[in-house]
């Protein structure tokens, strides 16, 4: 059975703990393996039927119109699409954008079925049939939007370096629809992703920013932009991360809600990588402008600069505190009273890591008020919060000096992390545990393990401890076990062995003279 | 080994005689199976027989052997040989499950613990196929059949609620998620409708529960570790059903045992974990459903009866609630009126009646009572949950939950008023309720320590206490009388001090009830008034108050230890050793009489020492007689002497482990009250004290150390003399000593007081090796205690012996040491000056150095002793004055030394010293 220290392995991925430079963490605790339902705070990675800000008016193509008309069958389709009239190209094309539009089960697998992919592909080069381009590539985004096979087909029709010539339409509405196209090709994971940056879609892309550019195409384009930057194993190119940074931060200067979101996203998602990849959006000087977005009034900017800032505090020192300076202190004692368990998390979160700072930062993290919050989430938080939480106390107890240690057991982290020790999570206990024994190191430096002995047997500690000696993990038992041998035992040092007769100890010491050195 | 008639025939018969009573025969056989299980096809006979053998004692004992042999054998240990052959281990992972299904349940059962051993280990990777199987089964239709998969399936997946997040375990789950959830869904959803279909076949309905509760246990294991995303999306069909089940009752599967919970209450115990769970863990997600439940709950707990069958369940289902209602985003649950009185009314009220269990406890079975009653063991309770509801309710809802409260009180009240003798439950019930609602914090030390302002304590005490303790028969009404006394001793920092004079007498005559719990509450509401601080960090009662009482709690005191059950009593010994220590020279007339009770009471018990607590009191009780008699008239130890020392030698020569710590003690604190001589009665014991074995127990050490400073002190002219030859074993004890991190201060004790009394001719021939000793300690294991101490024995050395003394050891072992800069590093420590000079307060778990292992005496304790005292008025003076007088004897050396060897702090601090002694050095 693996024996390896879970909370060392934790720990180690916390800057500065692993007592290895080069190991710092994991930036995000990402376990490969989840239960749970995607989060639904993220970003979705593909979209269908969202609207185009930039249809002309007189165009009446939008989904829900010509209701009156009844719908092709699939048999039509094929026919019309694969006629030589044009007229009909664009019913058939338009037929079948309208079936993809469909809310529920639209016919995904059946028109790629029909073998009508290479058409509409082909449809899209053509320049002087505006219409049946549009219906293309509308129908083309549907497919995109489904799932990763889905996807596959578009683009191994080749569709890629169509859309991306379509970017430079000087008919806005099928640019944006080509914008929303390779946003979803782009959602699709890092492969696709990388074959897109690989035909220069960064650049295609970026040219479509200027100081007119309708708001409505912007979200798009933002929302694009963030589907390049997303994902990992492995992460994009460095270079395209440097393409794309500076259109970003521009972006990130608006004022839309909905593009400052899609761009904290794109920041939240570069940031969620080792230091290096900090670095590179530290450098910008964003992070005051992230910090300033971490009190939007809009959940869905908040959340994603919330992240971004709580990826920079887990990097190096010196990126945590280009944080600490640029306020994240006096933001997160609010967010840590956030109304949503989410949002409490996550700063719980970010709170963990500068915790796990030098006693500097730890420090600015007292003076900023930010002990209350955490106490207050320990005792009454969502349960995903109270994790957060006593990881920051574990991460204080373990870098903080002995005084900090005593002013955080002072503002009753202490009582509460004992009284979590009933959580129903082997890990969070061992965790606790952990900090109850950090905190004896530090009143030991003070001479007053005794009186913390007291302390935690009146807190109800002492009963709960001995009581974890019987939980069946072994490592709790342990921890457990360890604690009361220590601070409510004693024990014997080798070294100066004795003999014995029968009724006396032999008085002796070594023969052989040595020099001491102490 | 084949598979063939043969072998089964002598494993029969070896198997056989594994069962004879007669070792001579079942030994052997064991032994032979054992040298035959590394065979090829030993398990496969086994599982032959268990399944074909024609004799049952046979297939069950085949099966036995068979799980022990999986135990045994079954993992793979890297760099050991693979005990169970290949072959084997696919024909057991093909058959088990089948052979598990298909047998009677004694033998399913082992098979089951089998196949989650295997499970353990080859589970998912190695065994693929097992889930699939067993699913398969649910489709079966036969209940005795689908109740195997699932106990195995419990098995296999409990330790998913122990177990770390880690990817191997996530990935295992989220497999079994794929594979199981959803049959086990259906399964979940096909055995609630075919338990309406059987709602009147009693037989059918039992197996039907006993899949559900194994269903509900699977529930709990499959969310633990994270909240899945299929039980997300089927989250309204889990606890609708859940829900469903809550509500359900079927008189069918009521069952008659009053104390054994029945399948309903055990599915519902795990129905409440299993919404506990989702509560704590994912309450964000579980909110639409949680106020369904906290009703759910709350109609269970109002349509529970009293047995204690339901014991748990109640329990549970109350603590579900106490933790929801504290939570500020659930407050609106429970905030209507007509809620929260019917909480009161319904749950609480009911579940703080005085039940038959009660009343038998407290009668027959009075330990077990005093501890759930006075020491808080008593988790599980239902009036344990019950108050802590209220403490939740009170958090949010203090006005009103003490509004509704104080009506139920009233009425209670007037029930007893009209006819005490059939309705004194309802007023026991009242006590308890405005206790409960008036504490909101407490320690053992203080009884209450934070009350409800909303009621007026004082009011009640004077309205409806004093009538019973005042009523003149006291072993009428004993519960009523019990709670009066608790009722002064844990309120008795809010009641007023003239209320409390006015009880002692009523608690004193208290003392004399024929009932167990009312005389031991009595003598503990005494002990606890008598520790209660007054101002100037006296005692709040004082020894004067208590003159016209002392002759009458003495004699009640000690006639209570006479009654029945109450013979080793540690609460009322321990309110002796308290009433000795409030009462001090005031006892001197009685104690003539007391001290053979007391050493009467020493040799009973000493003959099988079980009251750890009364027999530390006991001991107390010993030391405070001796302090207090001879603080008076120093001449009286003799006769204390005469008195106890029978005894101990009866405990000495019986090796009473227990009691030698305590003897110890009392026979340091006799040979301290000596002049400067001892007895000869002492001397004989001597060498006895240093015999190894005794150092050996670590309860021993602490109280032996100070009885050899106590010989060296008075004796050591006498050691010198005619014991010089134990002078080397003396020392070879600090040796150990010295040996022990834990330990080592004791070392130093001793050797500070061979330093300080013995002639310095007796030991000089053992300094340098003392030293070299402390050198060599110093080196391997440095703790800051070591060095504290070794710093106060080199100051001493170098008071007794002179810094040039102390110098040449140094020398003759190894010049030039950092010893300087320690020595002044030790003056600038900030002082520890905390000695405690409360002592009459202290509690056995108080004392510092109290360990299960050395129960340290506190009123044995001894003066503090400065070996150097008057010698040297001031250490920093004497440290420039040694100092000088060392470079005066070595010119040029010491300055040098000083200035390479000590940091600039520790120099500066130096200067001051030889400053302020008016020296320089040369």
């Amino acid at each position: 059975m693996p024996t390896k220290n879970v909370v060392d392995e934790r720990i180690s991925k916390f800057k500065n703990k692993g007592k290895d430079p080069v190991k710092l963490r994991e930036k995000r605790i990402t376990e490969c393996v989840e239960l749970r339902k995607a989060s639904k705070n993220e970003n979705f990675m593909k979209r269908r039927n969202i609207t185009l800000s930039s249809l002309p008016d007189e165009d009446a193509l939008s989904p829900d119109s010509n209701d009156t008309v009844t719908p092709l069958s699939i048999e039509d389709i094929i026919k019309d699409v694969n006629s030589d009239s044009k007229e009909s190209q664009t019913r058939g094309c338009q037929a079948a954008r309208k079936l993809l539009s469909q809310e529920r089960n639209p016919p995904l697998k059946e028109i790629v079925d029909a073998g009508l992919l290479s058409r509409f592909v082909s449809f899209l080069c053509m320049d002087d049939e505006p219409t049946l381009q549009f219906e293309a590539a509308w129908a083309l985004t549907n497919i995109a939007s489904g799932t990763s096979w889905h996807t596959q087909q578009v683009v191994e029709h080749g569709a890629v370096p169509a859309f991306i010539s379509l970017l430079a339409s000087p008919m806005l509405h099928i640019s944006e629809q080509a914008v929303w196209a390779l946003g979803n090709i782009a959602g699709d994971g890092p492969a696709y992703r990388d074959v897109l940056i690989e035909c220069n879609v960064i650049p295609a892309l970026l040219a479509r920013i200027c100081p007119d550019t309708p708001v409505g195409y912007l979200r798009n384009l933002t929302w694009t932009l963030s589907n390049l930057c997303r994902n990992k194993n492995p992460c994009p190119p460095l270079s395209a991360v440097l393409q794309v940074l500076p259109s970003l931060i521009q972006l990130l200067h608006l004022g839309d809600k909905d593009i400052l979101s899609d761009a904290c996203w794109a920041i939240s998602y570069l940031s969620d990588g080792d230091n290096d990849r900090i670095d590179v959006v530290v450098k910008t000087g964003i992070v005051p402008r992230l910090v300033e977005l971490m009190s939007h009034k809009e959940l869905s900017v908040m959340t994603p600069a919330l992240r971004s800032i709580g990826n920079i505090v887990s990097g190096s020192d010196l990126q945590t505190q280009a944080a600490v300076d640029a306020g994240v202190l006096n933001v997160l004692p609010q967010l840590m009273r956030h109304s949503k368990p989410s949002v409490q998390k996550e700063a719980a979160w970010a709170l963990s890591n500068i915790a796990a700072g030098p006693c500097k930062q730890i420090q600015q993290l007292i003076t900023c008020g930010l002990l209350p919050p955490l106490v207050e989430q320990l005792r009454n938080g969502d349960f995903k919060t109270q994790r957060e939480a006593v990881w920051a106390v574990t991460n204080f107890t373990s870098g903080g000096t002995v005084e900090q240690v005593v002013t955080l057991v002072q503002s009753g982290a202490l009582e509460a992390i004992i009284n979590l020790l009933q959580v129903k999570d082997a890990k969070v206990i061992l965790v606790i545990l952990d900090a109850i024994n950090n905190i004896f190191m530090a009143a030991e430096k003070l001479g007053e393990t005794e009186k913390l002995s007291l302390l935690v047997e009146e807190l109800g500690g002492l009963d709960r401890i001995e009581m974890l000696q019987n939980h069946d993990n072994d490592m709790v038992y342990q921890a457990a076990h360890s604690l009361i041998e220590k601070y409510f035992g004693d024990g014997e040092i080798e070294g100066i062995k004795v003999d014995t007769t029968e009724d006396a100890f032999l008085f002796k010491s070594p023969d052989v003279q040595r020099t001491f050195e102490f | 080994m084949e598979l063939n008639d043969g072998n089964l025939q002598t494993l029969t018969e070896f198997l056989r005689k594994t069962l004879d009573p007669d070792p001579a025969v079942r030994r052997p056989a064991e032994k032979f199976l054992e040298s035959v299980e590394g065979n090829q096809n030993y398990p496969l006979l086994l599982l032959t027989l268990l399944e074909k053998s024609q004799d049952q004692v046979i297939r069950v004992c085949a099966a036995v052997t068979f799980k022990n042999y999986i135990k045994r054998n079954w993992r793979i240990v890297e760099d050991e040989p693979n005990k169970v052959s290949d072959p084997d281990r696919t024909a057991i992972k093909a058959n088990i499950v089948n052979l598990m299904l298909s047998s009677p349940e004694q033998i399913q059962k082992q098979l089951s613990d089998a196949i989650s051993i295997i499970g353990r280990e080859d589970f998912p990777q190695k065994w693929p196929d097992l889930l699939t199987e067993m699913v398969t089964r649910f489709r079966s239709g036969d209940f005795h059949i689908i109740n195997g998969v699932l106990r195995t399936a419990h098995s296999l997946f409990k330790r998913y609620r122990h177990e770390f997040k880690s990817n191997e375990l996530w990935s295992e789950i989220k497999l079994v998620l794929d594979t199981f959830a959803l049959p086990l869904t259906e399964l979940f959803k096909a055995t609630i409708e075919l338990c309406q279909t059987h709602a009147t076949d009693v037989n059918a309905l039992k197996v039907l529960f006993s899949s559900l509760t194994l269903i509900s246990k699977l529930f709990y294991s499959l969310n633990f570790q994270d909240l899945p995303e299929f039980f997300e999306d089927n989250m309204e069909t889990w606890m609708t059903n859940f829900h469903g089940l809550l509500t359900l009752d079927n008189k069918l599967l009521q069952t008659d045992d009053e104390e054994e919970a029945g399948l309903l209450e055990l599915l519902k115990s795990q129905i409440c974990d299993n919404a506990a769970l989702y509560a704590q863990k994912y309450d964000e997600e579980f909110q639409p459903y949680l106020p369904r439940f906290v009703t759910a709950i709350w109609n269970l707990l109002v349509s529970t009866g009293q047995e204690v069958k339901y014991d748990l369940l109640v329990s549970n289902a109350i603590q579900f609630l106490a933790s929801v209602c504290e939570r500020p985003h659930y407050k609106h649950l429970f905030e209507d009126q007509n809620t929260l009185t019917s909480i009161c009314e319904k749950v609480i009220v009911p579940n703080m009646e005085f039940r038959s269990a009660d009343e038998e406890a407290f009668e027959d079975n009075s330990e077990e009572y005093i501890r759930r009653d006075l020491e808080g063991s008593d988790i599980d309770t239902r009036r344990r949950a019950a108050c802590d509801l209220v403490r939740g309710l009170c958090k949010f809802f203090e006005a009103p939950v003490t509004a509704i409260f104080s009506g139920y009180v009233n009425s209670m009240l007037s029930e007893y008023a009209k006819n005490p003798g059939g309705n004194w439950k309802h007023k026991d019930a009242a006590i308890y309720l405005v206790t409960s609602l008036a504490s909101k914090a407490q320690t053992q030390k203080h009884g209450i320590t934070q009350a409800n302002e909303l009621v007026n304590l004082n009011e009640f005490f004077v309205n409806h206490i004093l009538s019973d303790l005042k009523s003149p028969n006291v072993n009428e009404f004993p519960v009523l009388k019990a709670d009066a006394i608790k009722y002064v001793m844990i309120f008795r920092s809010q009641l007023p001090k003239e209320q409390l004079l006015q009880a002692v007498p009523l608690l004193i005559s208290h003392l004399q009830a024929e009932s167990t719990v009312e005389h031991t509450y009595a003598a503990h509401a005494l002990e606890r008034l008598f520790t209660m601080r007054g101002p100037n960090n006296s005692t709040l009662i004082t020894a004067a108050e208590m003159a016209p009482f002392t002759e009458q709690l003495l004699n009640n005191l000690f006639k209570a230890l006479a009654l029945p059950g109450s013979a080793e009593n540690e609460y009322i010994m321990k309110a002796i050793m308290r009433s000795f220590s409030l009462l001090q020279e005031a006892i001197v007339p009685y104690i003539p009489t007391l001290i053979g009770q007391l050493t009467h009471k020493l040799l009973l018990v000493s003959k099988n020492p079980s009251k750890p607590h009364f027999n530390h009191y006991l001991f107390e009780s010993l030391c405070l007689s001796v302090r207090i008699t001879c603080k008076a008239n120093s001449a009286t130890v003799s006769s204390f002497e005469e008195a106890l020392f029978p005894v101990f030698t009866e405990i000495l020569q019986n090796d009473v482990q227990e009691f030698l710590p305590y003897v110890f003690q009392v026979m340091s604190l006799l040979l301290e009250i000596h002049a400067n001589s001892i007895p000869s009665s002492y001397m004989a014991l001597f060498p006895h004290l240093l015999q190894p074995a005794l150092w050996e127990r670590t309860g021993n050490i602490p109280p032996l150390v100070r009885l050899l400073q106590a010989y060296l002190e008075k004796g050591s002219a006498t050691i010198a003399g005619s014991a010089a030859d134990k002078i080397p074993g003396l020392l070879g004890v600090f040796q150990k000593l010295i040996a022990s991190k834990a330990n080592d201060h004791q070392g130093f004790y001793l050797l500070n007081s061979i330093i300080e009394h013995m002639p310095p001719e007796s030991i000089i021939q053992y300094r340098k090796q003392i030293f070299i000793l402390l050198f060599q300690r110093l080196q391997s294991s440095k703790t800051t205690k070591f060095i504290k101490s070794f710093l106060v024995f080199v100051n001493l050395y170098c008071v007794k012996y002179g810094a040039i003394a102390l110098q040449e050891i140094f020398d003759s072992i190894q010049p030039k040491t950092p010893l300087l800069q320690a020595l002044i590093g030790l003056f600038e420590l900030p002082e520890d000056d905390s000695i405690p000079d409360d002592e009459h307060f202290i509690d056995i778990e108080d004392t510092p150095g109290y360990q299960t292992a050395f129960s340290q005496l506190a009123f044995a304790g001894k003066k503090e002793h400065d070996p150097i005292g008057d010698a040297v008025g001031n250490p920093k003076i004497l440290l420039a004055q040694s100092l000088h007088k060392l470079s005066t004897a070595c010119p040029g050396r010491v300055p040098s030394m000083l200035s390479t060897s000590l940091n600039a702090e520790a120099l500066q601090y130096l200067q001051g010293y030889l400053q302020a002694a008016t020296v320089q050095l040369v």
